[in-house]
Parts: C-alpha cells; structure tokens; sequence
C-alpha cells in the first residue's frame, strides 16, 4: 500500500537516491533539506514514515527524532534514521530518542525497500 | 576498511584508499593518488577541514556500473566528518586532485580516472560547494598535502610510478565497499 514518506537529508544527491528507491513502490515522496525544514513539512504534508539522517547543519537527526515524538501526531510512525554513521553508542542514543531503526549507508535499495516495508506493515494490517 | 588512516607526527595523518578525516584542530592531511580522486572540502569562517580518497569500483569493461552511490557515500561521509568537528556545509569550499592515467593502467580501465573526476565534478556541481582549486589529470601520481586549519593544499607530482599504488587502486576498482547493515529496535 502506497505510502507518503518524508525523507529529510541535507544532501540533495542522497534525497533523489532514497527517492528513487522508494517511489519504485508507488510511494509518495516529500523531502526536507533539514530538521526545521522537516517539521514544517509534517504541518503541511503528514507522513506515514520519516527517513532521517543524522549530521545535518543547525539541528542533528536525532534531536529530530526526539523533537517528532513529542508531536501528537508523528508519536507513533515509524522514524528510520539513514546515516554513515555506525557506532553503538550512537544507535543507541537514535533508539532512545525514538527511531524505528537504523540504516547504514552506503544503502542497498532492496534493503530500503523491503525495510520499509516491514515498519509499515503496521499501518496497513 | 583496513589501514584506511595511519597518524604520524602530531598533526600528521595519513590517508589511503577508502580513508575520510576532518579536524577541528591544525592538522596537516596527506595522501598518495594515482587514478584514485581526493576531495578537500573547508570551512573557512570555522577554520576547520577535511579529506577524503576514493576509487569509484568499476565493472571488468571499465564501466561505473552502479559505482556513483558508493561515490556519493565517500563523499556523504567526509561532508559528515567535517560537520561534527564544527564544520557547517552552507560554507564549505572544495578543491579536487587525482584522476591521473598512471602507467599500468589496463587498457580496459583507461576510462576510469576520467569517470572519477566527473562523478565528482557533478557531485560538487549539485550540492553547490564552489570548487576552488582542481589539479587532475596527467599521467603521473600526486602527493598531496592538506592543512586543515587554512585550506591550503600543496601539490607534488611523482615522476616515478609507484607499483604497490597501482595494485591498490585496481583491487579498489574491483572491491565495492560493502553495503551498511540495518537494525531495527523492536
């Protein structure tokens, strides 16, 4: 089932890639360059998913995550953070903020795809 | 990635295939190229840089065959390291060395060096960093020196072809790196 899926990365080149995965699925893609970026979004386009990086200028993805949970809305989708970066340490700070998951780059589409997915499944059961 | 970064003296790195480093404090970057690009990427307002080196791996007819997503990852990563040491993307300036046809090329591959400089060329180009200085090209191997704290890069072309560089970079061009692992917390 089609999706609308909100992909925030400060890289345009990373974004169209994530989008192009994704929209071989049908799913309905909206981008932000960062996190203040992203939450206007959420206002205007309320995703079903939110796929983040993490070293972003002003607002790193995780602060995201938090700042997203605290949202009524965005309390229970699934948030996917997307990065290079791959430490426990860190997963583990993404994981208490509040992200599903936790994907590293360099992605593999199908992975991407079948990921989301599964995090989805939920909505559409 | 093996031996990606060695530290020298104090404020010495060194960089090799597949290597990215930044630094907040004064430090000198160096690094052998041959077909191999490196990118300097600096912010100039927070005096703080970084380096990467990379060979986009490339399919037994020389062609980039799906090689630009692990092109934009070394790239994606060293934009990254240079953030968390204080660096912000809305002023980095580039500068953009390698590509060289070095001898013992394989004919098959002579195309390489050229796709490595214009993968990077359109990365810089879309993400809108302004490329301050290139030196790519030629048929020789560069050393290259990059100091962190000013930006400046120094450039010494090698006369000699160094062997060992040349099977590094083909094993490079052979190996894509390995895709990242995903975890979901449940």
């Amino acid at each position: 089932m089609p999706a609308t899926i909100l992909i925030v990365d400060d890289s345009k080149i990373l974004r169209a890639m994530v989008r192009d995965a994704l929209e071989a699925d049908q799913h309905h893609v909206v981008e932000a360059a960062d996190a203040s970026a992203a939450l206007h979004t959420v206002d205007m386009v309320p995703p079903d998913l939110v796929i983040t990086d993490v070293n972003m200028p002003d607002t790193d993805g995780i602060t995201l995550v938090r700042q997203l949970r605290q949202r009524p809305r965005e309390r229970f989708i699934p948030i996917l953070v997307l990065t290079t970066e791959a430490g426990d340490d860190i997963k583990q700070r993404g994981r208490a903020a509040g992200a599903t998951g936790w994907l590293v780059k360099p992605f593999d589409p199908i992975r991407l795809r079948e990921t989301v997915k599964r995090v989805l499944k939920p909505r559409s059961a | 990635m093996k031996h990606v970064m060695t530290a020298q003296a104090e404020g010495e790195v060194i960089l090799y295939i597949g290597g990215v480093h930044a630094s907040h404090e004064a430090a000198v970057i160096k690094t052998l190229l041959g077909s191999c690009i490196a990118v300097c990427l600096h912010d100039p307002v927070a005096r703080v840089g970084g380096m990467n080196h990379f060979m986009l791996p490339y399919g037994a007819d020389g062609q980039a065959e799906g090689a630009s997503r692990f092109g934009v990852h070394a790239m994606d990563r060293l934009i990254g390291e240079t953030m968390k040491v204080g660096g912000d993307r809305r002023r980095f300036v580039a500068k953009v060395f390698g590509g060289a046809h070095v001898i013992g090329i394989r004919s098959s591959q002579v195309s390489v060096p050229a796709q490595n400089v214009e993968f990077v060329r359109r990365f810089l180009e879309a993400e809108g960093f302004p490329v301050l200085n290139t030196d790519v090209g030629g048929k020789h191997p560069r050393h290259v020196h990059f100091h962190t704290d000013t930006g400046r890069a120094f450039v010494k072309r090698v006369a000699t072809t160094n062997a060992q560089l040349v099977q590094q970079e083909q094993r490079s061009m052979r190996t894509p790196p390995a895709y990242g692992d995903v975890t979901l917390f449940e």
